[in-house]
């Protein structure tokens, strides 16, 4: 029998070898710190909804940037997400987490840039709260 | 007869997150990564998706041998009668992306105990049980359930005895799991309906097994944040 | 490493309808392994979309059915479809996979699927 070394076993190894910039994105520790989560705001507003309305939208841009755009492929992403879990998003609850992995994915592939995305979010929160 | 029936409760603030969702998918669109009609249709289909198809055919598997025999042999074949086509129903008409069209179901036995986990990813039949839990998608379930199956199932609340060989399904490839547990004691004469109640997601994915009177999946606990942001 | 180039087009007429992994049916040949085999998983050089998992390497299993034929994940990342291969489910001993897994549970398994190119015979 082969000797199995153990260390062997981490996914981590695999995505090690990818070299990923590990450096935060400023916009998203913004939000990361600021930004109210569903499991709180349900809370607030005694919404049973285990889930934000934004979860299906999110899951499908997931996957539509995987099998139609071809720009992110699910494995990577879902590798990315993992390690971004465990250091820059550790603490945001799901799906929260996934939400910043997904734009933290994109921004380091240059699919978006930060500074497009502050602006779009600008221009979008104005847009919902206009009353 | 009184009108006066409470509205159900809405969250009436817009969320940071809710925002960034809606900018990365406007921004993706404005940039063709896709079109805003691709995006919708695949958001429509998703809404369709859930655990009972799955219980179903679990229900009727365990009425009816000859189905059962199916399901094990095709689960593709298996999955139309209740209703789910792996191939046609999806928006890109020859699968969903990740998903693909190999449904294999995996028969429990009194003496063999399956539970499936994706290690490289988090794969999950989703055309026949929605989407997954987040307990599911974490490196802790992932990493753990292969190496330890049994301290795992233990802290699901399922304990099994050493001489049933629980196997561990790890979904690496195009093919998608559903597990048939063993219909409980106390189900004689039971209908379809009934049955299908008692298998629960978790019991799909083999981490739980049927009961009577057990029809939700337990809350499970993911280690809390240490310096939860927000509060 | 350059990135993967995607041919959605190639994919998209040969699998609608029809359904992945179903639309390469027939085309891997001869199954090379049959039921009841006995299988070593080879420790091939790790290329970036691998599937095979690392702790599974060197290990030997039985195979449990012939699942489908497909081109593996590491040719199809790179819109490589013209070698699929017999795919295989294959069943281990936790106790060949793991050095501490306990003898009292040594009838556990672990069952996952590998393509043709990665097993040899044992």
């Amino acid at each position: 029998m082969v000797e199995i070394n153990p260390e062997k076993i981490e996914l981590d190894e695999e995505m090690a070898r990818r070299n990923l910039d590990k450096s935060s994105v400023s916009v998203l520790e913004e939000i990361k710190y600021e930004g109210r989560v569903w499991k709180d705001l349900s809370k607030k507003y005694g919404v049973d909804n285990p889930d934000p309305p934004w979860k299906v939208t999110l899951e499908a841009t997931c996957d539509v940037l995987s099998e139609v755009a071809c720009a992110l492929p699910a494995l990577e992403r879902r590798w990315e997400e993992d390690e971004l879990s465990e250091d820059h998003y550790a603490d945001v609850p799901f799906p929260e987490r996934q939400l910043l992995a997904l734009a933290h994915s994109m921004i380091r592939r240059d699919l978006i840039d930060e500074d497009e995305l502050k602006a779009k979010m600008k221009e979008v929160d104005k847009r919902l709260n206009m009353v | 007869m009184s009108k006066n029936h409470k509205a159900a409760p809405m969250v009436d603030e817009v969320s940071e997150f809710e925002i960034l969702e809606l900018a990365v998918r406007e921004l993706a669109i404005e940039k063709g990564l896709f079109t805003a009609e691709d995006h919708q249709q695949w958001t429509e289909y998703m809404h369709t998706l859930g655990p009972l198809p799955a219980a179903r055919l679990v229900a009727k598997a365990w009425l009816d041998p000859e189905y059962k025999k199916l399901c094990v042999k095709d689960g593709v074949k298996a999955s139309l009668e209740v209703g789910i086509d792996w191939v046609n129903q999806m928006p890109t008409k020859f699968g969903t992306p990740s998903d693909y069209c190999n449904l294999r179901v995996l028969e429990d036995t009194p003496k063999l105990k399956h539970v499936v986990v994706c290690t490289l990813c988090s794969c999950y039949p989703r055309p026949i049980l929605g989407q997954s839990p987040e307990w599911y998608r974490t490196p802790n379930y992932r990493r753990r359930l292969v190496r330890w199956p049994r301290q795992v199932l233990a802290e699901f609340g399922l304990q099994l005895p050493e001489d049933v060989e629980v196997r561990v399904e790890d979904s690496n490839q195009k093919s998608r799991f559903i597990v048939l547990p063993v219909r409980p004691e106390g189900t004689e004469g039971w209908s379809e309906d009934q049955l299908t109640e008692i298998v629960t997601r978790d019991c799909l994915i083999g981490v739980a097994m049927p009961k009577p009177g057990k029809t939700a999946n337990d809350v499970r606990h993911i280690r809390p944040a240490v310096n939860p942001y927000g509060h | 490493m350059s990135k993967p180039n995607y041919d959605l087009e190639h994919h998209v007429k040969k699998a609608t309808g029809i359904g992945d992994p179903q639309c390469f049916k027939d085309e891997a040949g001869e199954a090379k392994f049959k039921v009841g085999d006995k299988v070593r998983v080879k420790d091939l050089p790790d290329v970036f979309y691998t599937r095979t998992q690392a702790y599974t390497r060197g290990a030997t299993a039985i195979v449990a059915e012939l699942v489908y034929e497909s081109p593996p994940a590491e040719d199809e990342a790179w819109d490589n479809c013209d070698n699929p291969e017999w795919f295989y489910s294959l069943i281990f001993r936790q106790k060949d996979l793991w050095p501490e897994y306990p003898d009292t549970f040594a009838g556990d398994t672990l069952e996952t699927e590998l393509p043709e190119r990665w097993l040899e015979s044992a």
